[in-house]
């Protein structure tokens, strides 16, 4: 590698690789203003900021986009240049308002900065100056266009790098302005990465319109993004103790500066004022307010009489896939060890959990956990079940770069979020992905042999034959589009899967896994299993989980068991508890007297949430330690404020089990999940005594093998992706069994197919009123052939009926539906597309199937 | 919606280029033909055949002068007022056609019959003043034989 | 000189293909296929052919630099978005004689090994596109474009791409953003065309004129071409003149003619025997000059040297009637409306510099305009990301250096006092 040389400003320069100059003096500590340029969008060259004095070239040149070559000598400070610069300003100024007393961004504007270095503007300009209005059509983004200069980043930024190509440059020369398609609002993802890569005050955020000025904030915290399994590393800005605004970070390892709308625009529950601030206990039916103390005690109390009246196993616990590690960690040891029941389970039940079990069953631990950025760097990507760019957006992201960077992106069934990205995409009918996957499994198999390092798995797969002309007779796929769908998945290098709920929570739904599992073999790629809620990985990695316990050790064995037992000082359960499935089974018979739920809303999570409320009015008590009152605190017996993820310090693990810091914000009055639970698991003669979060941490890296020896600091820069000094993860262990009966499904009835929103993830996002501005309430999706075929039209209002339940909604008309699907929107609190569905489990992974359930659409007249 | 008769041309035009991206420019083309101007469901349109977002397909329609973001009377008069034809008079001719049609540089008659558009040279400079009536050139213009050329558009 | 891109241009039938081939059409082509693609670089390099388009490189090292690069298919795209205003030498060889473009671009696909060419023809000629269309069928029929032309085992496939009004689009990168759907606005540079140009390939760009040339250096060899001409820019030239004179319209005459030849001695002298105010020799960007400046050969590398350029030797010729003020104002308004936008300088300065000139134009002009005119062209000129915003300052300087006075009687007495 030739070492090239370059001078700049008379400072001799050293680079392996050609870089632009621009990148090479800033590496040297050499600052050229730029406008345009921003390290995550391609190199433009159009503010002409950045023009330097390069030797040998007559014209001036732009940093931003000349490479350097040896022995290349650039000034950059010269007189001339510095009044290019002043007569660039000049330009840019003189159609600027100049209204920075008015502007939020003053202070943090480059131009501002740009103009107080190189001087005003002389004023000699007299003509009129561009108008255009204030743009308030958007509650997360306020539009101030007359500032903008230009510089096209936010477009660079929607198209280029998001993907999401909202906002275009409209007409041209001096005309030219950016837009969203209807000139008006948004109507985007509303990711907000626009926001971030604007330089002055055009594009703002609208949450802290004029509610401080940028240097005002005095601290920064770098945290986690309490949302989905990506876990974005976002800095939470704050002042006098109130969050300002949540901003990426460039550089961070998981987004890089990118964030979604429910990261950027959905932190403002923390400060809502719905939040539950004092214990509620109920009296005389009604939920009143109490001290900590009584609550406290009155909990403790009531377990204690339980167990003794009942029994432990009459007890059951549901812990939280939003709240930290450490608060998981001793809610399973509360559980366990002051309880004395390994009834405790999460929502992680109804897919993931399962999903995750059935893979690693046959690849591996920690066969799911892969880099998210690789999957830009694949050549192939076959996504199924669901939709990745609304599900985990960031990962999302990661496809559509693949996609950019030629790679082949297929799917099977529609994926909205990659339309425009021209996937190569097969939809086979309904209830025939078995026989679509069986045929790709033959072909695979065909077309490259069996690699011979997987006995189990080949034994599993070798027999199936399915030839491309069944799969056609029988989906409806073309055989020309399978086959070549086929030689893509043959050729991809390195190739990825990316697994959605759908597929895990439909009939037959293990046996999907298994083909899908098979194809990841036969294609030597890696599995990418979805991942809704921000913590679900490390809530299973604590041992929130009936049969495990921390570490995935199952609880059935001594040796296991012994180590927490010796951490602990107590003796453990050997009998698994009930799962989540179980738990409500149990209730409804009343065989469960109390549940303890910390950080979870089963009412709205569960399916079948109907029943899920019958049965735990059934019982004799029921606490709920949530931030809000959800639908489920309302039916309990002491409620217990908590603190939200920006009040307390602790760790998540994201779906690539990367451990990352989640870091104290803002203060409130209150105590941290995992001691509200030491405080009662004291009170219950079980003495848990942490001085913090750290000390929890330190405690489960003693007992967990994944964390072996773990501490805070070695997570700091969020690069600790497990197994980390730990002990070799377990292999596959049991025999695979996978379970085929598909649901049949006839023709002329629409079937319930649930939508998981961009903008909504349950009880925070449904409490921060940006998100609920952009997407306000469940909707019943129907295709514009349905709604014509029972003259519906947008905004109507029907009541949705299947056999379990019925809910009235607003109907929302897609142009590119297929006709045979209502699709409801998921974790609406009381909308609920869970109140609609039964809950019948796959007898391997235990997840529910939620497909084939028939549906019926009436219109409510006003 | 296209009409069958366009979806075909565009098929057509799609064999022409190794990408649908490619075909924008001449589908917008059949688009404006087909819609009488650019309008949002146009570009909806658009958009949609070509799996083009759709602002990005407005961004890229506005960019060119001969797309119309506004409805058009029936016969478009694209009328050149470059160095060339000005100094030869076709200021002349502009003037004429507010006072004797009422149509504005940029707008429509009252009638609905004429819009007028400036143009920036139309290659018929030795000839000027020129003009564009739909897709037929005029050339050496004056008042008098202005007025019977645009005579023969009702 | 006889006419050799011009030929039979009077031939209302012109654009047939028999009509063509009377002429001896397509031989050049058949003749072309018997060579080597290198051969008929090196004969295109002897005939020192230089491009039409306005900044007259070497064809024949363009040409081989794509030819150098490892990637395929190539592209070979024809500039027929004459944009610049006062030219109309592209349109009578794409109306009248459209096979001699289609023979030069498959000469020239040959050369390259380019598979596929295109032709960016501007949307203000409609007509040119029916003729166009029409033409490349019979060639198709006639087995001149498309696969194994003429049973030599050669491919080219050829089709028109219809541009929508956008002077930019006839920059090469510019064109190669619009063919792909985009808006079009110029790309940063390196990487050329040459080896990453439409669809990520390497891509020739030739104006029309220039791929005229090809039938006729196949027919006479490039040494014989070459002694068309002035030794460094040989070859028969289109100009085309209008304005002023007696006889405007487009004559092919040999590159280097003299300025003042072709308005006193082909167009006939100044109309109705009026004084010569001011000439633009090479279309609206190129500087002005006045009376007593014509006596350079028309070439591109005279007319620099003379203070101008060959540009594309669109020759616009103003008698003494005409206000140079109101013409200075025309043309920034032709360069603010066709801006890209893309850059700052030429974003925000043309409409600058056409507001003051307007203002003055109008006769609200101030003291101190001049200077800032001048001001304004100056922090434009040289920082733009393309030519076309250097081309609007570069018209301001010249309109001023030659004709300041103009400029100060404008503001002082508030009102155009040219008479004549
Ligand atoms: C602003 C601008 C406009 C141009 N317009 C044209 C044009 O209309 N026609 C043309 O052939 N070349 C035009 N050119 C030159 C082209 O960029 C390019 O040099 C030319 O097509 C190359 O062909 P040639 O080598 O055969 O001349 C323009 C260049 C610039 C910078
Ligand atoms: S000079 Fe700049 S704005 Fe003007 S046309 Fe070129 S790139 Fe576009
Ligand atoms: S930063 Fe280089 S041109 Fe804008």
């Amino acid at each position: 590698m030739k070492i090239i040389t370059i001078t700049i400003n008379g400072k001799e320069i050293k680079l392996e690789k050609a870089v632009t100059v621009l990148e090479a003096a800033r590496s040297a500590g050499i600052k050229i203003p730029t406008l345009c340029y921003h390290e995550q969008l391609e190199r433009y060259g159009g503010c002409r900021l950045c023009l330097v004095e390069v030797e040998k070239m007559p014209r001036l040149q732009t940093a931003c986009t000349l490479m350097v070559t040896d022995g290349m000598v650039v000034r950059t400070e010269t007189e001339q240049i510095a009044d290019v610069r002043r007569g660039i300003l000049e330009f840019l100024l003189i159609n600027h308002p100049l209204d920075c007393p008015y502007c939020d961004k003053a202070g943090e504007c480059d131009l501002q900065d740009l103009v107080e270095r190189y001087g005003p503007a002389k004023g000699r300009f007299k003509e009129k100056k561009r108008k255009v209005k204030e743009s308030l059509a958007d509650s997360a983004i306020v539009r101030n266009m007359e500032r903008c200069i230009m510089c096209t980043r936010c477009v660079r930024m929607c198209e280029g790098k998001q993907g999401a190509s909202a906002i275009a440059v409209i007409d041209r020369g001096g005309h030219s302005h950016i837009e969203p398609f209807s000139g008006g609002k948004f109507d985007c993802e509303y990711c907000g990465n626009c926001v971030s890569v604007c330089p002055v005050g055009a594009i703002m955020s609208r949450l802290h319109r004029h509610s401080y000025r940028p240097w005002q904030v005095k601290e920064q915290h770098e945290t986690v993004c309490p949302y989905c399994g990506v876990g974005c590393t976002v800095v939470a800005q704050v002042r006098d103790d109130v969050i300002m605004r949540v901003i990426p970070k460039l550089g961070s390892a998981v987004n890089n500066g990118m964030l979604c709308s429910r990261g950027r625009f959905g932190y403002e529950f923390v400060g809502s004022k719905d939040r539950l601030t004092v214990p509620l206990i109920r009296k005389n039916g009604m939920l009143t307010e109490a001290t900590w103390e009584e609550a406290i005690t009155l909990v403790a109390k009531k377990l204690s009489d339980i167990k003794v009246t009942f029994s432990s196993q009459a007890i059951a616990g549901i812990s939280s896939l939003r709240c930290t590690n450490e608060d998981n960690y001793v809610f399973q040891k509360f559980m366990r060890a002051a309880v004395g029941t390994n009834n405790i389970d999460t929502t992680a039940r109804t897919g993931f959990a399962g999903a995750q079990g059935f893979i690693e069953n046959i690849f591996g631990q920690g066969a799911t956990a892969n880099i998210i950025s690789g999957l830009a760097n694949s050549d192939t990507v076959l996504v199924i079940g669901g939709d990745p760019t609304t599900v985990n957006p960031i990962l999302g992201l990661q496809i559509r770069a693949c996609a950019r960077r030629n790679g082949n992106v297929l799917t099977i069934g529609n994926v909205e979020g990659l339309r425009n990205f021209n996937p190569s995409k097969l939809l086979p009918k309904l209830q025939t992905e078995v026989t679509l996957l069986e045929g790709i499994v033959t072909a695979l198999r065909e077309k490259k042999g069996l690699p011979g390092s997987n006995a189990a798995l080949e034994a599993k797969i070798k027999d199936i034959t399915i030839s491309a002309d069944e799969v056609t007779r029988k989906t409806g796929v073309a055989e020309t589009e399978f086959l070549t769908f086929v030689d893509l998945l043959a050729d991809a290098a390195t190739f990825s899967l990316v697994i959605g709920k759908d597929i895990v929570q439909s009939s037959g739904g293990s046996y999907k896994l298994l083909l899908l599992s098979a194809i990841n073999y036969l294609a030597n790629g890696r599995i990418y299993l979805l991942s809704e809620r921000a913590n679900e990985q490390g809530a299973l990695d604590m041992g929130c989980a009936p049969d495990i316990l921390p570490g995935y050790r199952p609880v059935a064995y001594p040796e296991f068991r012994k180590k927490c037992e010796n951490v602990w000082h107590t003796e453990l359960s050997d009998k698994p508890g009930l799962n989540l499935f179980e738990m409500v089974d149990a209730a409804e018979q009343g065989r469960l007297k109390a549940v303890y739920v910390m950080g979870e809303n089963p009412l709205c999570n569960i399916p079948d949430s109907g029943r899920v409320e019958t049965a735990f009015k059934k019982l004799d008590f029921l606490v709920v330690q949530d931030i809000f009152l959800t639908e489920t605190a309302k039916l309990a017996n002491v409620v217990l404020p908590a603190l939200s993820w920006a009040e307390k310090d602790g760790t998540f693990t994201n779906m690539e089990r990367r451990i990352q810091r989640v870091r104290k914000a803002v203060h409130r009055e209150g105590m941290d999940d995992w001691k509200i639970i030491a405080e009662i698991s004291k009170n219950m003669g079980y003495n848990m005594d942490y001085k913090g979060a750290e000390d929890v941490f330190h405690e489960a890296a003693k007992v967990s093998p994944l964390l072996r020896g773990l501490t805070y600091e070695d997570i700091e820069n969020g690069d600790n992706i497990y197994p980390y000094k730990g002990e070799p993860l377990r292999d596959a262990m049991e025999e695979i069994q996978a379970d085929r009966s598909a649901r049949s499904v006839k023709s002329g009835t629409l079937y319930l197919k649930i939508e998981r929103p961009l903008f909504h993830s349950g009880t925070m996002s449904t409490k921060a009123p940006a998100l609920i501005n952009i997407y306000p309430e469940a909707v019943a999706r129907i295709g514009a052939g349905t709604a014509q075929a029972l003259s519906l039209t947008e905004g109507d209002v029907v009541r949705v009926k299947t056999k379990t339940g019925s809910l009235a909604l607003f109907v929302a008309i897609e142009k590119n539906d297929d006709n045979l699907s209502v699709k409801i929107s998921n974790n609406f609190e009381g909308k609920s597309a869970f109140r609609l569905t039964d809950c019948n489990l796959d007898p391997v992974t235990k997840a529910p199937c939620l497909d084939g359930i028939e549906i019926t659409i009436e219109k409510v007249t006003a | 919606m296209f009409n069958e008769t366009s979806i075909k041309e565009i098929e057509e035009i799609r064999t022409k280029y190794p990408n649908s991206r490619a075909a924008l420019l001449p589908v917008l083309y059949v688009a404006q033909r087909e819609f009488g101007w650019l309008s949002p469901e146009a570009y909806e349109a658009v958009a949609d055949l070509l799996n083009v977002p759709k602002a990005t397909a407005r961004g890229v329609g506005t960019f060119y002068a001969m797309y119309k973001q506004k409805p058009m009377g029936r016969h478009l008069i694209q009328l050149c007022t470059n160095v060339s034809c000005m100094i030869l008079g076709a200021e002349k001719l502009v003037d004429f056609l507010k006072s004797k049609y009422g149509i504005e540089p940029g707008g429509m008659s009252p009638d609905g019959r004429f819009s007028l558009v400036i143009m920036e040279c139309i290659g018929a400079c030795g000839t000027a003043p020129a003009m564009l009536v739909n897709d037929n050139f005029y050339e050496n213009l004056d008042k008098k034989n202005l007025e019977e050329i645009l005579g023969k558009y009702q | 000189m006889e006419a050799a891109l011009l030929k039979n241009i009077d031939n209302p039938n012109a654009a047939d293909i028999l009509e063509y081939k009377k002429i001896g059409g397509y031989k050049g082509l058949a003749k072309a296929l018997e060579m080597e693609p290198q051969q008929i670089i090196d004969e295109v390099k002897r005939a020192g052919l230089r491009g039409r388009g306005g900044a007259g490189f070497p064809v024949a090292m363009k040409w081989t630099f794509a030819s150098a690069d490892p990637k395929f298919p190539k592209y070979l795209l024809c500039n027929a978005d004459e944009g610049e205003p006062g030219t109309f030498k592209d349109r009578p060889l794409l109306e009248k004689n459209p096979h001699m473009l289609i023979e030069g671009m498959a000469i020239s696909g040959h050369a390259l090994k380019a598979e596929y060419g295109y032709i960016y023809l501007r949307g203000e000629y409609p007509a040119a596109k029916h003729i166009l269309n029409k033409a490349i069928k019979q060639a198709y029929d006639n087995n001149l474009l498309g696969e194994n032309i003429l049973g030599k085992g050669i491919t080219f496939h050829l089709a028109v791409h219809q541009g929508a009004g956008a002077y930019i689009c006839g920059e090469e990168t510019a064109l190669i953003e619009s063919l792909e759907g985009d808006k079009g606005q110029p790309r940063i540079k390196p990487p050329f065309p040459v080896n990453i140009g439409v669809f990520s390939k390497p891509t020739v760009v030739n104006n029309v004129e220039t791929l005229s040339n090809l039938p006729y250096i196949m027919e006479i060899g490039g040494e014989a071409y070459a002694k068309i001409g002035t030794p460094d820019c040989p070859g028969p030239k289109i100009f085309c003149v209008s304005g002023h004179v007696e006889k405007p319209g487009v004559y092919e005459l040999p590159m280097g003619t003299k300025l003042r030849d072709i308005i006193y001695t082909h167009c006939g002298g100044i109309k109705g025997g009026k004084k010569l105010k001011a000439v633009i020799p090479g279309g609206i960007s190129t500087p002005v000059l006045p009376p007593d400046k014509i006596d350079c050969p028309m070439d591109f590398v005279n007319m620099p040297k003379h203070g101008s350029m060959l540009g594309s030797g669109a020759v616009i010729v103003m008698d003494e009637s005409v206000c140079l003020v109101k013409v200075c104002h025309r043309a920034l308004k032709f360069f603010e409306h066709e801006s890209c936008g893309k850059c700052t300088p030429c974003r925000e300065g043309t409409g600058w510099l056409r507001a003051i000139l307007g203002r003055i134009e109008e006769g609200h002009g101030a003291e101190g305009d001049i200077d800032l005119l001048l001001s304004v062209a100056g922090n434009m000129m040289g920082k733009t990301f393309c030519p076309l915003g250097d081309g609007a300052a570069c018209v301001v300087q010249n309109f001023i250096k030659h004709f300041r006075p103009e400029f100060e009687e404008h503001i002082k007495a508030k009102k155009c006092t040219v008479t004549g």
